[in-house]
């Protein structure tokens, strides 16, 4: 993603990411996008520091009496190394996994319907009717109109696609919440490869559930 | 006592609760880090100098429990997780860089990511690595000019400038999960009201962080968010 992405997440998704607020699945999208975005990381930044604040002006509670003692105590525990972050990797050539995906197991495509191939992702930490996909539309190809009950948070890593309110390439992020209704083309060239979270269980009406319902029956 | 001597308990205390941002204007506040955050924490990188430990420990584990808490989580759990920051910066002292975040905003990225770990373990094992979507923000600008202690001045310095109405929105965007549709019942105000107030309040924190004048409109182009404006 070495393009300048021309669309952002909103500054309150970008404020609930730099909270800790955003749910696991839309969090990893939005890690995508900020890999390639200064301007969003300065916003996140920006949310840090504003955090950092709001947390020193917090009243100093009374911890229990045995507290520092037992912290000391635990001082020499040995530290779990972490685990060196594996090799990166490419999700299709010439398209690199994005660092917030590399923790995580990539199966591989599977077809899906015409034109459309998809990866569901198992998102550590992902609440209950929370979903996270890779999805790869042919050229062309177009999805079926459909509307959100959850909010819906795409990046795109690869290639673009187009509806009534812009052409979306590579970096870029698209929002929906659950009121919003679009009917998005991949656009010709390269296959669109994204990276999509949605929310919301039993209400999901939304691009994967209308896609995937009738052939896998999530 | 250890050479590391804890501030007077007033300055300690800091601001109380919720409203600590309405009124307030920046003489009134002492700056959430003092020098000595960062030296302390410093220290234990380099010397894994418990003295240290044990004045940060007194002076942020409080605030962090009364932090956990006011995100919803019970007084024992708010315990644990202000032990469990407290020893994560002990263990993660050698990454924090004074010339990329203050030690304020440094414990905080760490406090919030104990808080998202701890909710995720709830539900399912994960593994011990740190994830990488939880990383903090890389630094803003990577040329030497950026003086992190005057940019993250500014930010705060803004954030007490904002107006009261779009502190509110802000500050609420950190203890509520939901942050529109809660503070559209909690204020009562509409859902398009609380998301401009957060847009403006974002661009100036922003904007000030970069040291610009802060956006009339949107910095940027915003990803269209379908349906009620
Ligand atoms: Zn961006």
């Amino acid at each position: 993603m070495n393009r300048t992405p021309k669309h952002h997440p909103t500054e309150s998704t970008l404020l609930r990411f730099a909270a800790g607020r955003l749910p696991a699945s839309h969090a990893l999208v939005v890690a995508a996008h900020l890999e390639g975005c200064p301007a969003c990381r300065a916003g996140v930044r920006a949310a840090e520091i504003v955090g950092g604040a709001l947390l020193a002006e917090m009243p100093a509670a009374v911890m229990a009496e045995d507290a520092l003692t037992r912290a000391l105590a635990r001082l020499d525990e040995p530290a779990s190394k972490p685990a060196p972050p594996p090799p990166a990797r490419d999700l299709a050539p010439g398209v690199p996994l994005p660092a917030a995906l590399r923790d995580l197991a990539v199966p591989r495509w599977r077809w899906m319907a015409p034109g459309i191939h998809r990866i569901a992702l198992d998102i550590p930490g992902a609440a209950p009717g929370e979903r996270a996909y890779l999805l790869r539309v042919a050229p062309g190809t177009e999805l079926p109109e459909h509307g959100h009950e959850g909010e819906e948070i795409t990046c795109i890593l690869s290639g673009s696609f187009s509806d009534t309110t812009g052409t979306y390439g590579p970096g870029d992020v698209a929002e929906m919440d659950e009121e919003g209704d679009h009917r998005p083309v991949a656009d010709a060239g390269v296959p669109c490869i994204c990276l999509i979270a949605t929310q919301g269980r039993l209400r999901m009406r939304g691009l994967l559930a209308r896609l995937i319902q009738p052939l896998v029956g999530v | 006592m250890n050479e590391y001597a804890s501030p007077p308990a007033a300055c300690r205390a800091g601001l109380a609760g919720a409203e600590a941002l309405d009124g307030m204007t920046p003489d009134d506040i002492a700056p959430p880090a003092s020098p000595d955050d960062a030296s302390l924490v410093l220290a234990i990188a380099t010397r894994r100098d418990r003295a240290a430990f044990v004045a940060l420990f007194s002076r942020t584990a409080p605030r962090l429990r009364s932090w956990f808490m006011r995100t919803g989580l019970a007084a024992d759990r708010a315990e644990d997780l202000a032990q469990e920051t407290m020893l994560a910066v002990w263990r993660k002292a050698d990454t924090f860089d004074p010339n990329r975040a203050s030690a304020a905003t440094w414990i905080f990225t760490i406090a919030r990511n104990q808080r998202i770990d701890a909710l995720r373990r709830a539900g399912r094992p994960l593994p011990d690595a740190d994830d990488p979507s939880l990383a903090p923000a890389e630094p803003v600008a990577p040329d030497a000019a950026y003086d992190v202690a005057q940019a993250e001045q500014r930010v705060r310095a803004a954030l007490l400038d904002l107006p009261a109405e779009q502190a509110e929105v802000v500050r609420l965007a950190y203890f509520e999960d939901r942050p529109h549709g809660e503070i559209e019942r909690s204020l009562g105000i509409p859902l398009g009201t609380v998301k401009s107030r957060l847009r403006l309040a974002m661009g100036r924190l922003r904007a000030r962080l970069l040291d610009r004048d802060a956006p009339d409109r949107p910095m940027q182009d915003q990803s269209r968010v379908g349906g009620r404006p």
